[in-house]
Parts: C-alpha cells; structure tokens; sequence
C-alpha cells in the first residue's frame, strides 16, 4: 500500500509549537534516555522522523505523543538541539486538533488573534448577559449556575464524545486493532486510574515526584472545585463544610498555578522553554478561576456582592472562557485524551 | 622584572607535536634556525602515545620516535620543553618578539642517563598522566619509556623534598636550585602548531566515566594496546579481568550541541575501528562492538579499513548510546535506540570505551596582543584562506599546523604542518630579498 506523504508537515507543525526538528540526525539519543520508552513502545525518535518524513496517517492513528510526559530528558540531551519533546507537545496540540470534529481547536492552536477574538466574544456575550438582567446580583448567580451545568453538559454530548469517538477511529478501528467488548470493560480501570493520577509520569526520571503531587493536587482540586460549585452549589450553600471545602480548594488551584505560571516565566525547566499562547492561556485561567470564586464566595459571606455585582461578572467571564473556549478546545483536552490513551493502549496490549 | 636572555631564531615553533615537529624539520633542513617550545616533558605529542596509526596499522612510536630523535639531534633546532610562550607581539615584517618562561626540571637532562634509580627511591606515588590514569608513577620520574629528552622528571608539585633520589642519583644530575628561567626570543615568523584537547567525558555524566571504573576513554584503551603499555596485557581497571564483550561508544563529546562541540572528531570512527581490530587480534575471542551515528571512513582507504573491521567481526550497530548503568559484577548495561530497528534495547558489556572527541586548545589566542588572533567560533585558530593558503592565520607571519586549526588526522596534521613550514619558508624570503 502505497504511503502518503504530507511534504508541508514540518512546517505545519509548526503552528503548532514545534522547534528545530529537522535538525534531528536520528542518533536515538533521546529514545534511549526517555524512561518511558521500552522495547515495546519507542519514542520520541519515532514521532521525530514521522514529522520529518510527513506521515501524517501513521501519527494520526499512534498513541505515543500521549505517552510521553514531558519531563524534558530528552531535549536536555538532544545532541542537535532538535528538541523532541517540544515536539511531542506539538504533536499532542496537533492531534487534538485532527480530533476535534468542529475544526475549531486547530484554529485556536495556530491563531492567537482568534483566541483573542474568541474570549472577547464570550466577554462581550457575558456583559449582554449581565445587562439583560440588570446587574442583578442574584439573577446573575442563579443563571450562572445553570449555565455552569449546561455548558458542562453540552461541552460533554456536543464536543468530547464526539471527539472521542473520532479518536478511537483513528487509533484502533483504522489501523485494524481487533480488540472484544470484554478489554474494553476490563481496561475501564486503568482509564480511572491514569485519569485521576496521572501516575505514569512519576516514573519519569529526574526531579519531576514533585512536579507530579503539584499536579496530582491541582487535578483533585479542580475537579472537586467543580463538583462543589456544579452539585453542591457553593455560592449558594449555607453549609458550612461546603463553603469551607470550596474555599480549600479554590486557595489549591491557586497556590499551584501560581507556581506553575512562576516556572513557565522562569523558563528554568526544559518543558518551560517555549511556552505557547495555549499553555499561557490554560494557567492563567486556571488561575484566574481559583482566584475569581475565591473572592465571589468571600464577596458573598462579606454581604457585598449585592453591590459589587463586578466581582461577579469578572468570575463570570473567565467561567464562560474556560468553559467555552479552553476547556473544549484547548489545553484542557490533553487531560481527557492521555487518558484515553492509555485506556486504548491497556486494550491494544490485552490482544 | 626578571631577568631575561635575549636569544634569536629564524623561526618559533609552538608546539613540539607531530605537526610542530614536521614544520621545524622542513624548517631546519632549509638551514633555517629553528626554536621548538613545548610545554610537556617530552617531544612527539599525543601521537607518541599511541599504539597504531589508521589505516596502515603501522606502529605510532615506530613512526615518532625516529623523527623525534631526528628533531632533537638536528643543529638547527633548538628544543625548550616544559616551556611556555606568555606573549608574542610583532613589531615589523620578520619581527617578532616572544616572551618565553622556562620552567625548571629539576635534573639537569645532559647529565642524566635515565638509570631510572631516582623512580625506585621516590616514595611519592601518583597517577601516571602519560598512562592516563590506569597506573601509578613516582615524583621523580621518566615521562615515558621512548621520552624525548628521555630524562627524569621531578614533579614538583608533588615532591615532599626528602631528598631520596638526590641521594640515589648515580650522576648528581638532580639539581632543586633550578629556577625559573625567562627568555626574549627574536624570531621572524612563528608557527603555531599547539594541537588540541581530548574531550573530557566527565562532563556526560550518563555515561557514567569516572564513576564506573569499566567505563574508560578511548586514549586509556590506546595505553592499554600500545607497545609500551602499562599491563602489558587487556584488562578492565575495575577487577582486572581480561574483557570479553568490548563496546565502543562514538562521538563522546563530539556532534554534541549539549557540551557545545557540534562538530565531528574526525578521528574517533577511524581510531576506535583500529581499536577493535588490534583487540581482536589482542583478544581472539573477545567480541567488539561499536555504536555508532554515522560511520565517516573518509579518507584514502579508510572505507577499505572500514570493510576489513566488519569483515573480521566487529559487530556495528547503529544508535548512540544514551546512558549506561553499572552491574554489582562490574559489567556495563548500555541503553540505546537500535536505529536499524526503531526500538529501544539494552546490551551489557564487560567493558565500554568511550571515543572522546577532539576539542579546541585555546591558549594559543591569549599569546598575542589583543584580539590580534583571530579564533574561530569554537576557539580553533581561524583560517583565513580557507581553501587558497590554509595555513595563514589573522597575522602575516604568522602560521598554523595541524590540529591547531581544527579537527584533523595524523596524515592530514603532517600535510598541514608541510602547508604551513612552505608559507613560512616563503614568508622569510620575502622579506630577505628585498
């Protein structure tokens, strides 16, 4: 069967992040000291010539730009500075591009003047918002709320389950891995496991234990962050273990992606060297979603928000940005797609 | 201030290696007066150490030896060791004046007839730097067995001054009054032939030198297969078993942008091939294997002498080594991408060598006033005619032999120290016909 080739890829991929890559003289230094690679399963050298070559078809249907964590081992020792593991950052940014079915994370990737016009639209949507209910503190909140639960909700039917399925398309029906129903139930705990851990990027080498609890943290924080305001109605609980908790956790996000944005400006790791809009973007919302409900929930037990309806609306805004823009389109999708990738990686190897 | 002879010379030659010797013969035999600083105890350079040349497998020292003698009994070449030029600065055309300092010996080498009774009366032990490391010497010691000047040394350094080899010395030769001593050399052109430095595989730690004692450098094997090596057989350092699954690990320190030497060695494929065949010859039933990125046999014959290692069964395998691990037995895993395969695999080995690769000398560029020197970006001596005149540096008058401008080989460093004695041949009778 004959192979396509995509001539332009290189450059391509560069939209997405990628440095250097053609620099690469395939010495397998960066294979041979990555300590996730294994006999079995070798990268990044792979995914470097895939690239090189433009083999678009064989990185589609590959799982291995999931596999890797990031720990910068290998750009560290690249003897030709082709840096392979931005490269796979590139490709993680490229793959959720082909995933998305709407096309629209491949335009936020390349584009930074469309993210910018993207949160600008949802800024300007949330003000019309708040305009057709008067700046009325409380209609606000109990509509944001709904709105929290929606967004949820349709993000999940109209975006991830599709792009999910598109992902398991590429990666097991294309390439004709037979796989029964049975390892698709039996591997269900590893997707559990590797989505709410991450525990593969602790064998890592190097310094990187703490880089995952801070990451560990930063998962269960969120995610309890979004259960107590989505299920538990923080901003509009009277219970005080649900405040209290809320407030945790929100303070969490907020120390860790502190230290995260504080790395990234550093640069003083191999995997902060070259930030993208994208990696900005997803931090510093993070951030900004900590930092705004910790302050709406303070506003409210201060009895001020009834005048200061602005702390609001602020939290509103980056709410809706998240929910609408990173969150299905951005970074955030790495989350669920590693971890679909190591669940159809526990399935492949069950054959 | 202190006090300095004025002595004059046609020529300045820094650097009494291959090249270094080659441009003060060619020199010397056009009746030219020739002085040959060199900073080391002996004549001949790094080639003098070693054991075979590629892709002749003729013996190293059997080709140094004769043309070191040569150097040192010529009437027109005079010879400063342990000596180095702290300042040149050019006044005119065919004028040069060079600040010389003289380091003293401490034996007075006219004197001494290398009985070697002075070695066995030194109760200092250290590492032996001319075995490189793999045995000991004494305080008071001969450099090496075919050293020229083949004298004893005291180094100084470490002496505890007890005074045993002064007793011992059958001659009276050994002399610690000796002082450093300063020279003014007019000169009218000046060769710069002061080579270049082995990589130092310390700074890749992964590879695990200097922690792992099974893990050696290319120019320690080089000891070990030389003629006049130190074990007088194959041993690994760690228990001093004779090895039998040999790996080498190419490119150590050259094409390497991580410790800033992206350029190729231009010699470490070559040698370590040589390496494998002598061993195989050394060790019949050992087995070798080379780990490469790129086999460059470049040269005239080189591709035959590449044939002729496969041939005899050494084993090459594509992919550079990415970090190595050590075994309570003393053995070696190397980890590496088998290229040929795409896949990550782990060999063990009972001994690794590392082909360390051929970095810049710099020191010659502080010697001139300025930034007079022209260095290139990795602090070679700049060319500047390239492909016209190789040899001609920033300074007219001013010339370079071999590896002090780059990366070279021994044919190719002894072609170039001819390239640049001819320029300064010609430099010379320019000036004196007008």
């Amino acid at each position: 069967m004959a192979t396509k080739i995509n001539p332009g890829f290189s450059k391509e991929l560069k939209k997405y992040g990628a440095v250097n890559m053609n620099a690469c003289y395939n010495c397998g230094t960066c294979t041979a000291v990555c300590s996730l690679s294994t006999t079995d399963d070798s990268f990044p050298r792979e995914m470097v010539r895939y690239s090189a070559l433009g083999l678009e078809e064989d990185i589609k249907s590959s799982l291995k730009p999931w596999e890797c964590y990031y720990c910068g081992e290998c750009t560290a020792n690249c003897p030709q500075t082709a840096n392979p593991g931005e490269l796979m950052m590139s490709l993680r940014r490229w793959l959720t591009a082909q995933y998305d079915w709407t096309g629209l994370s491949g335009l936020l990737y390349r584009s930074l003047s469309s993210t910018i016009a993207a949160l600008l639209l949802v800024l300007a949507g949330v003000l019309l918002f708040a305009n057709s209910v008067d700046f009325n503190a409380e209609r606000m909140l109990h509509i944001g709320h709904y709105f929290e639960m929606t967004a949820i909700g349709a993000v999940l039917l109209v975006i991830f389950l599709p792009n999910l399925l598109r992902m398991w398309y590429f990666t097991i029906v294309k390439p004709k891995v037979k796989a029964p129903f049975k390892n698709y139930v039996t591997a269900l705990s590893d997707l559990l496991v590797h989505m709410f851990t991450q525990k593969r990027y602790k064998e890592c080498d190097g310094d990187v234990h703490f880089r995952w609890l801070e990451h560990f943290v930063l998962v269960i924080a969120y995610l309890s962050l979004l259960f107590t305001t989505v299920f538990l109605n923080w901003f509009g609980s009277q219970s005080i273990f649900v405040i209290v908790l809320g407030y945790v956790e929100s303070f969490l996000i907020f120390v860790v992606t502190i230290d995260f944005v504080g790395s990234r400006i550093k640069k003083n790791k191999s995997l902060n060297q070259f930030s993208q809009p994208s990696d900005w973007l997803f931090v510093i919302w993070l951030l900004l979603m900590g930092v705004t409900a910790f302050l709406v929930r303070l506003f409210i037990d201060l009895g001020l928000i009834e005048t200061q309806q602005w702390m609001y609306i602020i939290h509103l805004t980056v709410l809706a940005q998240w929910a609408l823009i990173i969150v299905p389109f951005g970074k955030w999708t790495h989350f669920l797609y590693r971890s679909f990738a190591m669940y159809f990686l526990k399935i492949k190897s069950m054959q | 201030m202190e006090e300095r002879q004025i002595i004059e010379y046609d020529a300045l030659v820094i650097g009494a290696g291959i090249a270094g010797g080659e441009a003060a013969i060619n020199l010397a035999n056009t009746g030219y007066k020739v002085l040959l600083v060199e900073k080391d105890h002996s004549l001949g350079g790094k080639m003098i150490l070693l054991s075979k040349v590629f892709p002749t497998l003729d013996c190293a020292a059997c080709i140094t030896t004769p043309k070191v003698s040569e150097i040192a009994r010529h009437n027109n070449i005079t010879v400063f060791t342990e000596s180095e030029v702290t300042h040149i600065a050019k006044k005119g055309d065919n004028d040069f004046v060079a600040q010389i300092m003289k380091k003293p010996r401490y034996v007075r080498v006219e004197d001494c007839t290398a009985c070697q009774l002075c070695e066995k009366a030194c109760p200092v032990s250290v590492r032996d730097e001319y075995q490189f490391g793999l045995i000991g010497r004494k305080a008071a010691f001969i450099p090496f067995s075919i050293a020229n000047p083949k004298a004893a040394v005291i180094d100084i350094e470490n002496c505890t001054l007890c005074g045993a080899c002064e007793k011992a010395c059958p001659t009276h030769c050994i002399d610690f009054t000796m002082e450093t001593e300063y020279y003014e050399l007019h000169a009218k052109t000046v060769i710069l032939a002061t080579g270049f430095n082995l990589f130092d595989p310390l700074e890749i730690p992964r590879f695990g030198y200097g922690q792992y004692k099974n893990v050696i450098t290319s120019m320690q094997m080089e000891r070990e297969i030389a003629p006049t090596r130190p074990y007088n057989t194959i041993l690994r350092p760690g228990d001093g078993k004779v090895p039998d699954r040999i790996a080498y690990v190419l490119c150590t320190g050259s094409r390497d942008n991580t410790i800033g030497n992206p350029i190729c060695s231009q010699i470490c494929c070559m040698y370590s091939m040589k390496q494998a065949q002598l061993l195989m010859g050394a060790l019949p039933m050992a087995d070798i294997t080379i780990y490469y990125i790129n086999i460059r046999s470049f040269g005239k014959g080189f591709e035959e002498f590449y044939q002729q290692a496969k041939g005899m069964g050494v084993n090459f395998v594509k992919g550079k080594i990415g970090k190595i691990t050590e075994k309570e037995n003393g053995n070696l895993i190397l980890r590496y991408e088998d290229i040929a395969e795409g896949v990550v695999k782990e060999a063990e080995h009972d001994m690794v060598v590392l082909s360390v690769g051929v970095k810049s000398n710099p020191s010659a560029g502080k010697i001139f006033d300025g930034n007079s020197l022209k260095l290139d970006p990795l602090q070679f001596v700049a060319q500047q005619d390239f492909l016209g005149s190789p040899a001609k540096t920033s300074i007219d008058g001013v010339f370079v032999a071999g590896t002090a401008s780059g990366p070279m080989d021994i044919p190719d460093s002894i072609l170039s120290a001819g390239s640049a004695s001819s320029e300064a041949i010609s430099y010379l009778t320019r000036y004196q016909s007008l």
